[in-house]
């Protein structure tokens, strides 16, 4: 056999290999619906990971959220996503950009604004410098703002994608691309794609996970960890920190938990009888939801507790019981990743620093938001480290887009506070553990950080970079929907191989 | 050695034309392009020689295509000769390089040998099964099983369909089940119809024999329940939601709409006439009400509010969403793939995509927070003021005049929107949305028609007085047109003199006021528009008649929006977008239907109303096949075209092809699309009162039944699940109509950005109503449906995944409307003496049917576990029970035992 041949030969049976597995994945999400006994006994899922003790719960026809291993090699086993809902600006964090700090206060070339849209400036801005100072860090000597002086302390461990675009710069729209890869509704957030296609490490916990800071849910609303068309099983959980973590989850008041083993314990038993009667397949997989209910009712309030971690892990963090904040969440990621959650996705609303205010001027509001986030982003990534958890966990960080160089107009007028407006065209976006090489740079943006020189990456790009780390080829990874085949890039991505490990 | 070879080749050669000759002197049969060519060419061909990659220039999606010079400056298939023609050729190539598919396993002899002999045969084109309707269909003569006896009422065949059923389970050597139960068919028919369990005389009338099976099936198809079911069916499809979704998700009024969907489907409205109101009721002569009402189907798309967002941007996205869905809903077919590109696997162009954008491109709707134009409902009052203008219009003035004033009245419309304003000199569109100019400021607006009117109607709200506002032709030298002064005023349309013209003209709007701060808006604008002015000007009243048409126009009511066409000097040109980006923009297309389907007739007007009376023809192949296979998959959770989605060249294969072809045709042309008679056609068959009792081999056999040798056993919808908890509690309101209701939901759920709308919870019968009756708020729809799989409604849904997961079992154990539900049934299961009568007597009321000893047992023991620890417990039994005056530990055991029933598959399941 010639070399082309045996080329050939290898590439069919890597082939054969991953359609197969597509289409055993769809069969097994039908089956969820549809009426799949077949499977019962073969079993969707070959390898019993799971140590859940109930008939199937590797079985994904009785069990949607059964592990499976994707069809490469994995580098990440789970992802925690920090998303900055509002946008930060990367000319106070990353982007170090002297040249703009010299030409603060002058009109923006109409060179840079000829053609552009933006969401608040209209006519000939100006230019506003950087309000952080910064410094070189870590071994790697990269640019770090003063405005979070932990950071320095992770820096040798992150990626940093300087010149990410998107094509989108209203908040809703682009808080749904960057989390489902289109900026309409209705499409599958990254992190359903992800639990659809690995399952959950851990049946008592749901495996994709949502937690929310700053008092206010993303202007897109609950879609951007939603299933979109992939089976709602798939949609992000939100765990809130005030009332139940999970809807419905507490017992009513004046029930204890042995009334509720017991309630569940009798409905399990006459349905197994229904099963007997009718021989439907649906019924034991609901026999394996109400167990899970059980468990779940027990291990999201443990896990959602952040009491009983030491003080000085609290202290690492700045953690504040009993509120909501994105210190809290940070610990919390960390425990659901430790407990085998697949997708941990944080949301802290509030950094949309337009300047049309002392909450949202860049030198004030957005200053403090930054020492907010600095502290427990640090502490997590490592916190992560010291359990050995990085390696394999993705931490991604960002927001929808990034701000301006030119001080914002709002209307044309002038404004009393330091302000950006949105801009997708380069920002700043950094991931770290799982298989992301630590302490470098990827992409340059222009003297004063307007437009990427080099490196631009996209949306699209990051999301096929996070599938190609989770053990998938995002071309391959798809859904029939509607007629067709979807997939979380559409049809661009490219894997940013530059920051692979 | 090498003779041996040439010699081994040579004998080898022989045998291949041997073989060779004889297979072409044998008879052939005649290869089917439909059933034989085009899955190969699907299957293997068309991802790199199709819409999309059409590689060396080759592409199997158009017959013009297949048939054209390729790259290589020839045809690569020459009908009748296989072997010439390197279609076939590069099939059989040794070299990898070569050989098609590329870098793919070979295609099998079997289907080379098809494509090979096609060739031969001609290469006759063809089309797909899903573009031509038969005008006919048989129905297969088949008899009656053996092991069955033939009476009536055990018999399987009780109408046509059963024909078609039992011929496919013969060749499959299956035998039809057994009927279904008594009490279990009549929940299942009650579900399948109305959406709920029956009422208890329904069920004792059906029990006792004095009720036959058809009269029941009447009885259920008359009830309004009916209406309130199959419309939660359709308003998924219409994407039909309280808010109107994106960023900002503000709360709209249009459950108007909804109600007039239940409504027109308990009249059993014809689907032609369904279909062409919802498409085009406002384009009808003289439309009703309710046929502008119908049109805000297409007014269910979404609207962005966000600042800074371009309303245009999302205006075009609305109308590619009615493209969509039009598509969608009506013809199965995934139309959205054509925007940028002919579609990879339905001959379907790209330029086809906008050439049916172009019936939709023309509404007066623009994306604009106020989503106008929107239908008023006047009260009895002011409908009789309205009554006298409209009367003094049409005694004074022309037809047409009286048709402007009746329309203007009605929905406010024509209007400019501002968006358009350009030029901007100390002023700006604020939020990208309203005109604010500051002093000294100005701004044009091009291409506007002011119909000879005398005065311009024109909305604003100021914060500000005395400001001088001039209107000027073309710019600041151009001829005055008016001059007004704007004063501090709410948001209101304002009546302005105005100089009469009978041309275009471009309008230069310019504010005056020093004594205003700095970059302050003067006012903000949002509409304005001309109507010819009121005619009688000397008859006696007519001052009083301008004043109450003031006021009635600027009088808030309940609204809808509508779709509502431009008038002619309005109208927008379509052009083709450029790899589907509306900024860039090609040739200029006129409204035409795609040409695979069925032929436009000339007398159609080229508008929407034209397009629905296409769709509803009864040529078109699409339409009735497509509502047939919906309805039935209502029935049996499963399409006759498994894929409900898509009914082309990439569907599924349909499980009963001429089942579908026969009901499609006896629904238009027997049942004259009645709804209802369909789905009488569908639960009187012994297919659907088979019992869905199964076994393990047929499990196996046939996973999905989409042989049918059972009956269906689906869980119930969302809705349905609430709905039958408070109806079993005796808790659910049979209250119909009317806005949005928010029954009980946690404290937290909605966290609006930007707005201070609160989910207030409703009072009174209002927390028990229908889900249909509930909210929707797109980014925050009611927590327990979305548990349940409902959607939450920004696009079209034709389908909703069914799951099985832990948070469905939290929500039917815990949410305080099923622990609710759960006491107010214990409370009815008290009402016997003896624990076992009480658990006997709230399991049938739930269940419809006899519990079996087992399971009592089992409940009587979860009974008396319960009973034993809130009797040892008072406060528990205080608090377990908070809608009880007098809490024992009997009603929290019966409770207790009650939401366990609740909780049963068998509840949550359709049997």
């Amino acid at each position: 056999m010639n070399t082309i041949e045996k080329l050939i030969k290898e590439k069919l049976d890597r082939e054969i290999q991953t359609n197969t597995r597509r289409h055993f994945i769809k069969n097994c999400v039908t089956g969820m619906g549809g009426l799949a006994l077949g499977s019962i006994f073969m079993g969707c899922d070959p390898f019993g990971k799971s140590s859940a003790p109930n008939l199937g719960m590797n079985n994904r026809s009785l069990n949607p959220l059964a592990p499976l291993t994707p069809p490469f090699n994995p580098k990440a086993k789970s992802v925690i996503h920090i998303h900055m809902a509002g946008a930060p600006s990367q000319l106070e964090l990353f982007d170090y950009k002297p040249q703009l700090t010299k030409l603060h206060n002058q009109a923006c070339p109409e060179s840079f604004i000829q053609g552009k849209k933006f969401a608040f400036i209209r006519g000939t801005p100006k230019l506003l410098g950087q309000q952080a100072n910064f410094k070189r860090e870590g071994q790697s000597g990269q640019w770090v703002s003063d405005y979070i002086p932990h950071f320095k302390k992770i820096v040798d461990d992150v990626a940093f994608l300087k010149a990410v675009h998107t094509d989108q710069f209203n908040h809703g729209p682009a808080q749904l691309f960057m989390h489902t890869g289109s900026p309409r509704l209705g499409r599958p957030s990254v992190g359903s794609w992800a639990t659809y296609g690995l399952g959950s490490e851990n049946q008592n916990l749901p495996g994709f996970v949502v937690l929310t800071s700053g008092g206010k849910t993303p202007s897109a609303g609950k879609s951007v960890w939603g299933s979109g068309f992939l089976p709602s099983v798939y949609q992000g959980v939100q765990c809130r920190s005030k009332g139940d973590p999970v809807l419905y989850l507490d017992d009513p008041e004046g029930a204890t938990r042995d009334i509720k083993k017991k309630t569940i314990d009798a409905i399990n038993n006459i349905n197994k009888e229904e099963y007997t009667k009718y021989t439907d397949p649906e019924i034991l997989a609901r026999i394996n939801q109400y167990e899970m209910a059980y468990r779940m009712q027990i291990a999201v309030p443990e896990v959602m507790n952040i009491n009983d971690e030491p003080e000085h892990i609290k202290e690492m963090y700045g953690v504040e019981p009993g509120k909501e904040s994105l210190a809290n969440n940070c610990l919390l990621a960390r425990k659901l990743v430790e407990d085998g959650v697949r997708y941990v996705q944080l949301f802290d609303w509030g950094w949309d620093s337009h300047g049309t205010g002392h909450q949202t001027a860049i030198d004030l509001g957005f200053r403090n938001k930054c020492r907010e986030m600095d502290r427990p982003v640090s502490a997590l990534i490592l916190d992560l480290k010291q359990r050995g958890l990085l390696e394999d966990t993705l931490v991604v960080w960002g927001g929808e887009f990034g701000r301006t160089p030119m001080q914002e107009n709002r209307e044309g007028k002038e404004m009393a506070f330091k302000g950006r407006d949105h801009h997708g065209d380069a920002f700043t976006m950094w991931m770290a553990g799982g298989g992301v090489k630590g302490g470098v740079s990827y992409g340059q943006t222009d003297e004063i950080g307007f437009s990427p020189v080099e490196g631009r990456v996209s949306v699209h790009d990051v999301h096929a970079t996070m599938m190609h780390l989770l053990g998938f080829n995002h071309e391959q990874f798809t859904y029939d929907f509607q007629g067709r085949p979807f997939r979380l890039t559409d049809v661009e991505g490219e894997v940013i191989k530059e920051i692979l490990a | 050695m090498k003779k041996k070879v040439i010699t081994a080749s040579l004998l080898f050669l022989a045998v291949f034309l041997i073989i060779g000759v004889w297979q072409s002197l044998k008879p052939e049969e005649k290869v089917n392009y439909s059933t034989d060519i085009k899955p190969i060419l699907n299957k293997h061909c068309i991802t790199c020689h199709g819409g999309v990659k059409k590689s060396a220039g080759l592409s199997f999606l158009f017959k013009e295509e297949a048939f054209a010079d390729t790259e290589a400056g020839h045809p690569a298939i020459i009908p009748g000769n296989a072997a010439k023609s390197s279609f076939i050729q590069r099939l059989k190539e040794k070299d990898p390089e070569l050989r098609m598919p590329y870098e793919k396993a070979k295609l099998s002899d079997n289907e080379i040998d098809l494509l090979t002999r096609w060739v031969d045969q001609g290469a006759q084109w063809g089309k797909h099964w899903a573009y031509s309707l038969p005008e006919k269909v048989e129905v297969p003569n088949t008899t009656q099983v053996a092991g069955f006896s033939s009476s009536n009422e055990t018999s399987f065949l009780k109408n046509d369909i059963d024909n078609f059923i039992l011929e496919k389970l013969e060749a499959n050597n299956l035998q039809p089940n057994k009927p279904a139960d008594k009490e279990v068919i009549i929940r299942r028919l009650s579900f399948d119809i109305t959406g709920v369990p029956p009422s208890e005389t329904l069920f004792n009338t059906w029990m006792n024999g004095s009720l036959p099976y058809e009269a029941m099936v009447d009885t259920l198809l008359a009830k309004k329940t009916y209406g309130e079911k199959w419309a939660t069916w359709w308003l998924d499809l219409a994407r039909y939601a309280d808010s109107k979704g994106y960023e900002k998700d503000g709360s709209r009024s249009i459950w108007k709409y909804r109600d007039w969907v239940i409504k027109s489907l308990n009249e059993d409205m014809p689907y032609d006439q369904f279909t062409i109101e919802q498409l085009a009721g406002d384009l009808l002569p003289e439309p009703s009400l309710d046929q502008l009402i119908a049109t805000a189907f297409h007014r269910n798309t979404m609207n962005n509010d966000e600042g800074g967002t371009e309303d245009e941007e999302f205006r075009v996205a609305s109308v590619i969403d009615r493209v969509n869905t039009t598509f969608e809903v009506w013809q199965s077919t995934t139309i959205g793939c054509v925007q940028c590109h002919s579609h990879t696997y339905d001959p379907f162009k790209n330029e086809e995509y906008y050439k049916m954008m172009a019936f939709f491109n023309n509404t007066m709707d623009e994306d604009t927070p106020d989503e106008v134009p929107t239908l008023k409902f006047y009260t009895k009052e002011q409908q009789r003021e309205v009554d006298k203008i409209n009367a003094w219009v049409a005694k004074y003035g022309d037809a047409k005049l009286a048709k402007e004033y009746h329309n203007f009245l009605l929905y406010s419309h024509p209007m400019y929107q501002v968006h358009r304003a350009k030029n901007f000199k100390n002023g700006q569109l604020a939020d990208g949305k309203y005109l604010a100019l500051w002093d000294n400021g100005s701004c044009l607006i091009e291409d506007i028609t002011t119909n000879e009117a005398g005065y311009m109607y024109i909305k604003y709200w100021s914060s500000y007085n005395g400001t001088k506002m001039t209107i000027k032709e073309d710019d600041e030298n151009g001829e005055i047109l008016s001059e007004f002064t704007i004063n501090k005023s709410g948001n209101k349309i304002h009546k302005i003199p105005f100089t009469k013209l009978n041309k275009k003209v471009n309008l230069f709007f310019e504010a005056n006021n020093d004594k205003l701060p700095e970059q302050a808006n003067t006012s903000s604008i949002s509409l304005f528009g001309f109507i010819r002015d009121i005619p009688g000007k000397d008859a006696p009243g007519y001052e009083e008649i301008n004043a109450t048409f003031l006021t009635l126009i600027n009088t808030g009511t309940t609204t809808v929006p509508i779709m509502v066409e431009n008038p002619e000097y309005m109208q927008r040109t379509t052009q083709v977008f450029e790899r589907g980006n509306w900024l860039m923009k090609g040739d200029t297309v006129q409204p035409t239907t795609p040409e695979i389907l069925n032929p436009w007739k000339k007398e159609w007007p080229k508008d929407r109303l034209g397009l629905a009376k296409w769709m509803v023809s009864k040529e078109n192949p699409l339409t009735a096949r497509t509502l047939v296979n919906r309805v039935w998959h209502q029935i049996y959770g499963y399409g006759i075209v498994a894929s409900l989605e898509d009914m082309g060249s990439q569907s599924d294969a349909p499980s009963h092809p001429q089942l579908l072809d026969w009901l499609s045709l006896r629904f238009m042309n027997d049942h004259n699309w009645s709804i209802k008679k369909l789905v009488k056609d569908i639960v009187l068959s012994g297919t659907y009162r088979q019992s869905s009792i199964s076994s393990p081999a047929l499990n196996e056999l046939d996973p999905h039944n989409e042989l049918y040798a059972r009956g269906p056993r689906i869980r119930l919808g969302a809705e349905q699940i609430r709905d039958q908890a408070l109806a079993v509690s005796g808790l659910l309101s049979d209250k119909m109509y009317g806005p949005g209701v928010m029954p009980h939901q946690p404290f937290g759920v909605w966290q609006t950005v930007y707005s201070g709308e609160k989910w207030k919870t409703s009072e009174g019968e209002d927390q028990y109503r229908r889900g249909i009756y509930t909210f929707l708020k797109r980014t925050s729809p009611y927590p327990s449906f979305i548990t349940f799989d409902a959607g939450s409604r920004e696009v079209c849904t034709v389908r909703r995944t069914v799951t099985n997961t832990p948070l469905q079992a939290l929500v039917t154990l815990n949410d305080p409307v099923y622990l609710e539900a759960a006491y107010h049934l214990a409370k009815y299961m008290d009402t016997s003496d003896q624990t076992p009568n009480k658990i006997t007597i709230g399991y049938k009321k739930a269940l419809y049917s006899t519990i079996r000893p087992s399971t009592l047992q089992i409940l009587e023991e979860l009974y008396t576990d319960a009973f034993t620890e809130f009797n040892s417990d008072a406060e528990a039994t205080k608090q377990f029970l908070p809608f009880e005056k007098e809490p024992t530990a009997n009603i929290a055991a019966l409770t207790v035992v009650a939401n366990a029933i609740m909780n049963l598959d068998e509840f949550l399941t359709k049997s």
